[in-house]
């Protein structure tokens, strides 16, 4: 048996670790305990959380058939705006990565500086792009494509346009990662061993960089999970998202209860997915050699 | 301030402005227009002097004041007041920004030797927040009637003195009696509003509706828009079939919601913007918070409100003093002095909302008591119908059938 680390060295190890843990019990474990715990209670007649008969009752109300159409919005914008995320900052990646050069920095600054402004105002911007007498409308009525204006704002394009926008850099980022690790070498070997581009990509670039795409796919899938913002500013009657009537369970209804156990689902729900995605990612790093 | 913004940018500013403040809200963003709205409309030429507007006057003019603790300067005087009627030497008011004229605050301060100060906040959240449960240092805020009830059972609210408040007679009949507080026992209604129809002649082709029906138009299909407020659309819905606002009866609205589920395709947004969405040219007729007509006139001069011919909404905020209020002497001669009908009427000529003052409206700018969508005649009055907070068991039959609505 070979001997394990010192007891200093693992305090050491140990202690290293201290802040990233503490940073996320205090910040995940902590604030999802508390919407466990409150999602148990119910409401006193002042609407304050009362743990006097805790249940799993709001967790059978989860399940009434009205949050069945938004959740369907929530899982079906989350995974459009995710593969159009995926497909769209892919090659914007692989070009900064291969063709970036000495501007590789200033490329990533420019894809992040969207960020130095309001997430609401940037959003809000697609209204004045969108509207009835809209830039778009203008454009495509002064080219004679279309007479009347057609309805783009409060509808589901509006919305996937808004969210793709919004969650395009966070897709970027881990994919430039993992693509400007891959060694160029690899690639030119697949192309010495007869490969054309195309396979040399499938077999080769893509399964390499697989990590980065599906890091890239969780960091864009988990917050459009959640995401209500996006479709209440741009969206329409059919738009509404579970993250949307989970807000009004807790605002408007005074449920906090009844939110807490609807939002720790949605919580339990992206946990899973992103387990299975992690294991999927250990999956391809492991056995890939 | 820029003196020189071109239009659209001072359009796009205010916007967004208005934009950041106002997504949080539910129909109580009403008054946070207030000071936006009814303070651009009433000091027009002061915004087109100072062009960045009422968007973004009103938070940092509330950001200053908050800052500066009432609190602090407030200790030395909250040792045990005597029960004798003499005011103390301080007055702390929480307010809405621009929500007190200032003539009223200055002549209280010469009456009474008491030095008043205001702090500002821009959400009933942010009020709320800071009264805590007992009104913490203030003396005086402005609690919306819905809130009230909730307020009084927890202790916040204390009992107004009648013998101080000898203006009280110049409320009007309606308001001497409210449901959310039966006799004013805590509260004094302080100013009222409706919701009701906003929409733009240009694009009706001549039309004038007068009932809420105009927004279940086939013709205005895709633009037309209804607040993203369950108690507002199920109001306006229940009126429109005859029913009470805040019935019930779960037949009742089932009725409702099968009204609201025809509609729903022919909705364009369910928006708390409404400032937005009309002035965007998506949306033609919408229900909309009657004070936000000021601002969408800004744009659309000829834009045009009223109050459905079934009936409509109204709502209104009170002025209150706290359990806890550091200067309840004080607080209560200041209630009384917004009472006064001169004072009642400043307070009016400022912020273009009526107030309950029956005394008040011979001292009332005329423009503002000709606007029947201001000053409604007393027909119109009558059929006006309050929002009430709801019973735990009834909100949840709202809620989950507006859930299903726009599910």
């Amino acid at each position: 048996m070979p001997a394990g680390p010192g007891v200093l060295a693992r305090v050491r190890g140990a202690s290293l670790l201290a802040p990233g843990v503490g940073w996320l019990v205090l910040f995940f474990v902590v604030p999802l305990a508390f919407i466990f715990v409150v999602s148990l209670g119910s409401r006193d007649a002042l609407d304050r959380v009362t743990l006097a008969n805790p249940s799993l009752e709001n967790y059978v109300r989860a399940f009434e058939p009205r949050f069945i159409p938004t959740f369907l919005n929530s899982l079906r914008y989350a995974a459009i705006t995710t593969i159009l995320s995926l497909a769209l900052g892919y090659p914007i990646a692989y070009w900064i990565s291969r063709y970036g050069g000495r501007r590789k920095i200033l490329l990533l600054i420019i894809v992040m500086l969207p960020f130095w402004t309001s997430y609401l105002i940037r959003t809000y911007s697609w209204v004045i792009l969108l509207r009835d007498n809209g830039v778009v409308n203008s454009i495509l009525q002064a080219v004679g494509i279309i007479d009347q204006p057609i309805i783009l704002m409060n509808t589901d394009i509006s919305v996937i346009l808004g969210m793709v926008y919004g969650f395009l850099p966070f897709a970027i980022l881990p994919l430039f990662v993992s693509i400007d690790r891959l060694d160029p070498t690899i690639v030119a070997a697949a192309r010495d061993l007869y490969a054309d581009g195309r396979r040399a990509f499938l077999h080769v670039t893509l399964p390499l960089t697989m990590p980065g795409i599906i890091a890239a796919a969780l960091l864009t899938f988990i917050p459009a999970l959640g995401d209500f913002v996006t479709p209440d500013l741009l969206g329409g009657p059919q738009t509404t998202t579970i993250a949307k009537n989970i807000q009004e369970l807790f605002l408007a209804g005074r449920d906090w209860p009844y939110g807490a156990a609807l939002g720790f689902i949605l919580m339990a729900v992206t946990l899973v997915g992103t387990l299975v995605a992690l294991r999927t990612l250990r999956r391809e790093v492991v056995g890939g050699d | 301030m820029t003196e020189h913004h071109d239009r659209s940018s001072i359009d796009l500013e205010k916007e967004l402005t208005r934009y950041m403040i106002e997504r949080r809200v539910s129909r109580r963003y009403l008054l946070e227009r207030i000071a936006l709205v009814g303070g651009a409309a009433a000091l027009a030429p002061v915004i087109a002097a100072c062009s960045t507007g009422g968007g973004s006057a009103a938070p940092s003019a509330a950001a200053t004041p908050a800052g500066s603790a009432p609190g602090a300067s407030s200790a030395p005087s909250s040792a045990s007041p005597a029960p004798a009627a003499s005011p103390e030497g301080e007055l702390n008011i929480l307010n809405w920004t621009d929500y007190l004229a200032d003539e009223v605050i200055s002549s209280f301060e010469d009456l009474h030797g008491t030095k008043v100060t205001q702090s500002f906040f821009s959400t009933t959240d942010e009020m709320y927040a800071k009264l805590g449960d007992d009104g913490g240092d203030y003396d005086i805020s402005f609690p919306i009637s819905v809130d009230v009830p909730n307020m009084i059972e927890k202790g916040t609210l204390a009992k107004l003195d009648k013998s101080v408040l000898t203006n009280i007679g110049n409320l009007g009949s309606e308001w001497q009696d409210p449901g959310y507080d039966p006799g004013n026992t805590y509260t004094v209604p302080y100013m009222w509003w409706t919701t009701g129809v906003g929409y733009d002649p240009a694009r009706l082709k001549g039309e004038t509706p007068a009932s809420s029906k105009a927004l279940w138009d086939p013709r205005w299909a895709q633009h037309i828009s209804m607040l993203d407020d369950w108690q507002e659309v199920f109001g306006l819905t229940l009126i429109q079939l005859g029913y009470d606002a805040n019935t019930t009866d779960t037949k009742q609205l089932d009725e409702a919601l099968a009204l609201l589920e025809q509609q729903k395709p022919l909705v364009r947004t369910y928006s708390t913007d409404t400032i937005g969405t009309m002035t965007s040219g998506d949306i033609w007729i919408g229900h909309i918070w009657g004070a936000d007509r000021f601002a969408i006139q800004e744009t659309i001069p000829d834009f045009a409100y009223y109050i459905p011919e079934e009936g409509g909404i109204k709502g209104n905020d009170t002025i209150a003093t706290f359990t806890g209020s550091p200067h309840p002497v004080a607080a209560q001669l200041f209630i009384n002095h917004v009472l006064d009908a001169q004072n009642s009427a400043q307070n009016t000529n400022l912020i273009y909302y009526m107030g309950p003052n029956e005394a008040a409206k011979e001292f009332i700018d005329p423009a503002i008591l000709e606007d029947p969508t201001i000053n409604p005649s007393a027909d119109i009055v009558a059929k006006l119908q309050e929002l009430l907070a709801l019973d735990q068991g009834v909100r949840d039959e709202y809620l989950s059938r507006w859930q299903e609505l726009r599910g």
